[in-house]
């Protein structure tokens, strides 16, 4: 287990620098892009953003520029190019949203997908099978910005169900803050419902022709106790795999969802600063988001280690 | 006979495949007296296994139609309810199947499987109690230490402990009727012996009826008190066990008899052949590391899998190459092929040191030298075309192309016994014994002068394996080709092979001419493993037993 550990921390070390690397890279090749001249104005002088270009730096060679960059990211002190608030500020401001957002439409999804994909999977062929294949293809191919519109349409514009959007804090008021996110946690989970529900299906399908199926069988189980402790849990491996990288990837920021329902969390911040080409706030989250991304790769490891004891931790590199 | 436990009433079994509908069993009716080893004997498709399988209820599905009667006691099963069915299960009539590493839960310690077998039908048992009667059970089948290997998963297991395993679940209940369906045709020839031994004493000392489920006629000898041959979902032949060996009704029985290699008869040699040597193998060395480390791997420890391995082929000659599973015999083959490259060593092959040469400086030589692999399902590309298949080498060393190369395929396909026309067909088309026919074909289309066949009938029926072996033995006269011949079934090594070399841990033991090395053995390991391989004959079966408990 530390073996495990500290290849992991080397390994997410490595891939943090090589994506803040990148990012910085690619801003920098944009056309368009001077920070300079955007925090000039439109109407500015050579002479103004001279200035800023000296006074910001960005006349440093590109890697000083990098470092201090960096220096300020994990020190707190950086600043939006744009509105030149601090952006490590913002975004711990918007992680109550995000993390309310994703952690109630994961329970959502993960309930419902493990359910559907449970009965499809037991009544393979049947009526409740094609419904529900219909029901998570439909799922998986709705646009998410066209069913937001839907929902909001409908459910609070006609009849007012639920607020137009915003984000209540949970400390603030638990009940408002469930109103206010029912909307976006079911038009976040419902694409992973249809998505995880078919994948499970056809596991457990795979599953139920192993040969340690048969042999609970002709143990005399019930066959409920074959389904679930034979065939759900042996199938429920990969599904853990896909929820630690789908769920890591969405903490980062839930760009689409968080913006129809405007939440104000760190996906809508993305947004905006991706629109305004601000770099700090693209490089301050994009670290954010892949620090979700490679921890969670290594939760699932784990888990896996305990969900399959044939897995031992720390026999493959990272 | 005294009253039969279960009574089996012309049973008939079919399926619906998108083929159309497959009888698999077709009017079987048999009984089972208390105490007794029924052998149910016939190839791959016959039956036997669907007829075992449905004394249980297993093989009920939306596309099965089952008529007939399977009377337990009193019982009628066939059309039981589910909840009835249930509490004869593994309570009264309990399974062990041919895999014990997939018919274990791998994500379940052994010991929890036994126990939920106990709690399923004791629900007054309590953990603790479940537990200690699991203990006791791992016990009597010999498990080591069972205290503590109740802990263990199944795949910390050997393959034999998990068929002890399986048996231990097994007798959790004390059922009746034991149905062994091909219990050890996955195991070591040693292991299978082990096991065979353990349910004979189960037999003899519960009095626990057994179905042995088995396409292996040395295991029959071994075994059974009666006899039923299957064939194409029908009993072919029935009676005691000295009956079906030596007064032999049905025609089929006797081919599958005939087709039988037996370990204890000389086959008929050819004259040795030995015209200069093909291919010398000095010191062989082939280690796989075992890694560890914080951040950097260090090598902590090493798998000895070829451990300073010598011998020698010549030309036209066959060199049986005999061992268990992990005694480094495939290892060893793909690394005088250079299919892995060796730690170290000589590999000369018609004189040219061949050890440590590069993938291009090997490709030139390729064409002398072929492999013919052991399972004819997986080692074809199922999306390519037979004729594809079989002309690739040709293609790939640019030795024909257009008409000509299909010419040259259908030929092949000519000479290893296939029609011109199967050159379109897919290998799904094909059976088991037609599959290892193209993998022989793919392996003669470059001229080899050395093929190395791992385990090439392993995988086939008796006799389907009689066949391929006859070509072997036809094609190596035709074109003068050397075989390393590798496979664990001594008894088929001794019928091929003009020399034998035994491996065990990675070492060669003891080689020598065929015959002597199975008549006359030096070493203490293969006396064992001779010793082990079940006779397909009831009275030498019976002598030797005797002998042993001298």
């Amino acid at each position: 287990m530390g073996r495990f550990v500290v290849r992991r921390l080397a390994g997410m070390v490595a891939v943090l620098f090589a994506v803040s690397v990148l990012v910085f890279l690619i801003f920098n090749v944009i056309p368009n892009a001077d920070p300079a001249r955007q925090m000039a104005g439109r109407s500015a002088s050579p002479q103004l953003v001279a200035s800023i270009t000296k006074e910001w730096g960005f006349d440093d060679p590109l890697p000083q520029q990098y470092l201090t960059m960096m220096g300020n990211i994990f020190s707190g002190d950086v600043i939006s190019y744009e509105t030149e608030e601090n952006v490590d500020e913002r975004i711990v401001e918007g992680i109550p949203a995000t993390f309310s957002l994703c952690i109630g439409a994961a329970v959502i999804w993960m309930f419902f997908g493990i359910l559907f994909g449970y009965l499809s999977a037991v009544k393979a062929g049947g009526l409740l099978d094609r419904a529900l294949t219909v029901v998570a293809v439909t799922g998986i191919s709705i646009p998410v910005f066209w069913l937001a519109a839907i929902f909001l349409n409908y459910l609070t514009y006609k009849i007012a169900l639920f607020p137009s959007g915003g984000y209540v804090g949970l400390s603030e008021n638990p009940i408002e803050w469930a109103n206010h996110l029912i909307l976006p946690w079911v038009t976040l989970a419902i694409v992973y419902v249809g998505f995880y529900s078919r994948v499970l299906r056809s596991n457990m399908l795979d599953a139920m022709d192993e040969d340690y199926v048969r042999t609970a069988r002709a143990k005399g189980l019930p066959e409920r106790q074959v389904m679930t402790r034979h065939v759900l849990r042996n199938s429920l491996v990969p599904i853990v795999t896909l929820f630690g990288l789908d769920f890591g990837a969405l903490l980062g920021g839930a760009i689409l969802v968080e913006g129809v329902f405007n939440l104000n969390g760190i996906g809508q911040y993305a947004y905006e600063s991706l629109i305004n080409l601000d770099l700090p706030p693209i490089m301050a989250i994009t670290l954010f988001g892949a620090f979700f991304v490679v921890l969670f790769n290594a939760l699932v490891d784990i888990a896996y280690a305990y969900l399959d004891p044939r897995v031992k931790l720390g026999t493959s590199a990272p | 006979m005294s009253e039969a436990l279960l009574s089996v009433r012309d049973l008939r079994i079919s399926f619906a495949t998108e083929g159309g509908v497959v009888q698999a069993v077709d009017g079987v009716s048999f009984e089972l007296a208390p105490g007794e080893v029924l052998a149910i004997v016939g190839e791959s498709g016959s039956g036997k296994s669907v007829t075992a399988q449905t004394i249980m209820g297993l093989t009920r599905s939306p596309n099965a139609s089952i008529a007939g009667s399977v009377r337990f006691h009193d019982r009628e099963l066939i059309d039981a309810g589910e909840a009835e069915l249930r509490e004869v299960r593994g309570a009264e009539i309990a399974m062990i199947f041919q895999d014990p590493m997939t018919s274990l839960n791998p994500v379940y310690r052994v010991g929890d499987q036994i126990v939920e077998a106990i709690r399923a039908h004791r629900s007054g048992v309590g953990k603790d109690g479940a537990r200690e009667r699991a203990i006791r059970l791992l016990d009597s089948v010999g498990i080591p230490d069972p205290r503590k290997r109740i802990d263990d998963y199944p795949h910390e297991f050997s393959g034999g402990m998990r068929q002890r395993a399986m048996i231990a679940m097994a007798l959790a209940l004390e059922p009746e009727v034991l149905i062994a369906d091909e219990p050890t045709t996955a195991l070591d020839v040693t292991i299978q012996a082990q096991i065979l031994d353990l349910l004979r004493r189960l037999n003899r000392e519960r009095g626990l009826a057994t179905i042995l489920i088995t396409h292996d006629f040395g295991v029959v000898a071994e075994m059974a008190d009666r006899v039923l041959v299957m064939h194409e979902g029908r009993i072919i032949e029935r009676g005691d066990l000295d009956e079906v060996f030596y007064a032999t009704k049905d025609p089929y029985t006797r081919g599958l008899l005939g087709a039988v290699v037996r370990l204890d008869q000389a086959p008929p040699r050819r004259p040795a052949r030995r015209e200069g040597s093909l291919l010398e193998v000095t010191d062989l060395v082939k280690h796989f590391p075992v890694k560890r480390g914080l951040l950097i791997d260090r090598e902590v420890d090493r798998v000895r899998a070829v451990d300073g391995v010598s011998f020698s082929v010549a030309q036209g000659e066959t060199l049986g190459l005999v061992g268990e599973s992990g005694s480094g015999k495939s290892t060893l083959s793909r690394a005088v092929l250079q299919l892995l490259r060796p730690d170290s060593g000589s590999v000369r092959f018609e004189g040219r040191e061949i050890a440590g040469l590069s993938r291009r400086q090997m490709r030139p030589l390729r064409p002398a030298m072929q492999m013919i692999f052991q399972d004819p399902y997986a080692s074809l590309n199922p999306r390519k075309r037979v004729g594809q298949i079989v002309g690739e080498p040709l293609r790939i060393q640019d030795l024909a192309s257009g008409g000509a190369l299909r010419t040259q395929v259908q030929e092949l396909l000519a000479r290893v016994g296939l029609s011109p026309e199967h050159y379109d067909r897919y290998p799904h088309e094909f059976s088991g014994g037609q599959r290892q026919r193209i993998g022989i074909a793919r392996a003669l289309a470059l001229r080899p002068k050395l093929i190395v066949a791992d385990e090439p009938v392993s995988a086939l029926d008796v006799s389907i394996r009689a066949q391929i072996l006859d070509l072997l033995a036809e094609l190596q006269d035709d074109f003068g080709l050397a075989y390393v011949f590798v496979a664990h079934d001594i008894g088929v090594v001794r019928h091929v092979s003009d020399r034998i070399a035994v491996m065990h841990k990675g070492k060669i033991v003891e080689q020598g001419p065929a015959d002597q090395v199975c008549e006359r053995p030096a070493d203490p390991y293969t006396k064992t493993l001779l010793a082990a391989v079940p006779v397909p004959d009831p009275r030498e079966a019976r002598a030797r037993r005797a002998n042993s408990a001298v």
